[in-house]
């Protein structure tokens, strides 16, 4: 009965291989998660209309974020470049493609920060993390975005939003 | 405070072991005064040095390209069932997943005692084992590759880092329970098969990585510090003296000496 046992302890040890799939609740390379106040009272989220957002690249071409739909909304989550220190992104506020053309308002916002690769396991690898060195507002003739501020400098997780950007 | 725990557990190790021999050589005093009788039988068996090599490792060195390994085993008889035992040994494996390249190479060796549970024929000396070992390996292990994970990565392309490095100076340390049997197939030459099944009580693992393979302990997991194992093994037992063994022929005779 015990040779049985230990039989069928050691089979079960050796069928189940969980560490080959990374889960998809294991915490791996967070986005970078920014939310929307309002400028007339610093406490309250303000949602963006029509809020859209496109990566930009070192050439400074647009590059399209996986999963990013226009949508009005006060938060957004958005990629880091893991391979660069700094990354540039298009927000638009009233996004809108009427007759092929691009109508909205975009404002370019700037995050440098540092990366670090951290070992999470063997089925997932590595991970990133960052952390931000400066967030700014590039300058044009029409910004829709007033300050900002930057509230967790770790981005190790997306729970909550790192940077506010109020409007 | 790792070291501590180890020597915890070696410490206990040891006692069990000298607990095993304080009760073995019990037995051997009994043993030396054996109540012959004429209705029994006189069986000589050898005790003596058995050693040999795991020649499972030899044919995955030989077969599977991301394995080399090479394991010496030894036991020594104490009394007719308890033997002490040990392994010594080499390996080196690759380790491939999806996120990381890696490869471990390294010395281990393996000291404990092993059980015979099975009441042989008189005339046949096989072995059905139940044994246990403590076990340490001191080893490197090479990150070649790896890819951050990132599901929303895709934006900016994958990113894949070939920069290779090594972690010197690992250890780890686990004990082991094996059973197995051992076959006398020509006078002397014994065919070996055991299964182990292992935990691991402490290791230094490398910073920011993790310790994939550990030589002697074989691959590990991330749930749990349970690992497994098998070996292969052909002996040569090299006897050094013998040992009466006696066996009664008839059970209802010894009864009745027992009453008078």
């Amino acid at each position: 009965m015990k040779k049985i046992l230990f039989i069928y302890i050691l089979i079960s040890l050796v069928s189940c291989e969980p560490d080959d799939i990374c889960s998809e609740n294991t915490q791996t390379t967070p986005r970078l998660v920014i939310e929307f106040f309002d400028i007339e009272n610093f406490e309250v989220p303000k949602t963006v209309p029509g809020l859209f957002a496109v990566g930009i690249d070192n050439q400074g071409n647009e590059v399209t974020i996986l999963g990013e739909v226009v949508n009005s909304r006060s938060v957004i989550e958005l990629p880091l470049n893991g391979s660069e220190n700094q990354t540039q992104f298009k927000l638009y506020s009233n996004y809108d493609i009427v007759d092929n053309e691009v109508e909205g308002n975009p404002d370019v916002i700037s995050i440098a920060y540092e990366t670090e690769s951290i070992y999470v396991s063997s089925a997932c690898g590595y991970k990133n993390n960052f952390s931000i060195q400066g967030f700014s507002i590039e300058q044009d003739i029409d910004l829709w975005m007033i300050s900002t501020e930057i509230t967790i400098s770790e981005v190790t997780n997306e729970n909550e939003s790192h940077v506010k950007i109020f409007h | 405070m790792k070291m501590k725990v180890m020597s915890k557990y070696s410490i206990s190790i040891l006692c069990l072991i000298f607990a095993f021999g304080l009760t073995s050589a019990q037995s051997n005093l009994e043993e030396k005064k054996p109540n012959i009788q004429q209705d029994s039988v006189v069986f000589q068996e050898k005790y003596g040095l058995r050693f040999g090599v795991d020649i499972s490792r030899l044919a995955r060195t030989a077969f599977e390209s991301d394995y080399s390994g090479f394991e010496l085993n030894a036991d020594y008889r104490l009394s007719k069932k308890l033997y002490t035992a040990g392994e010594l040994g080499f390996e080196e494996k690759s380790t491939s997943t999806s996120y990381l390249d890696s490869n471990a190479k390294g010395n281990y060796f393996k000291a404990g005692i092993d059980y015979n549970l099975y009441e042989n024929w008189l005339g046949m000396e096989n072995l059905i084992i139940s044994g246990l070992r403590f076990g340490f390996s001191s080893f490197s292990q090479t990150r070649d590759r790896y890819t951050i994970y990132d599901t929303n990565g895709q934006t900016w392309g994958g990113i894949v880092n070939d920069d290779s490095k090594e972690f010197d100076e690992l250890t780890a340390a686990w004990l082991e329970l094996i059973f197995g049997i051992k076959a006398e197939l020509l006078n002397n030459v014994f065919l070996g098969l055991n299964v182990q099944i292992k935990a691991r009580l402490a290791e230094q693992s490398p910073s920011n990585f993790e310790n994939l393979y550990i030589p002697g302990f074989g691959r590990t997991y991330d749930s749990s510090k349970i690992g497994t194992g098998f070996s292969y093994t052909i002996t040569y037992l090299l006897p050094i003296y013998k040992k009466a063994r006696i066996q009664k022929l008839r059970e209802d005779d010894n009864e009745k000496t027992a009453v008078e």
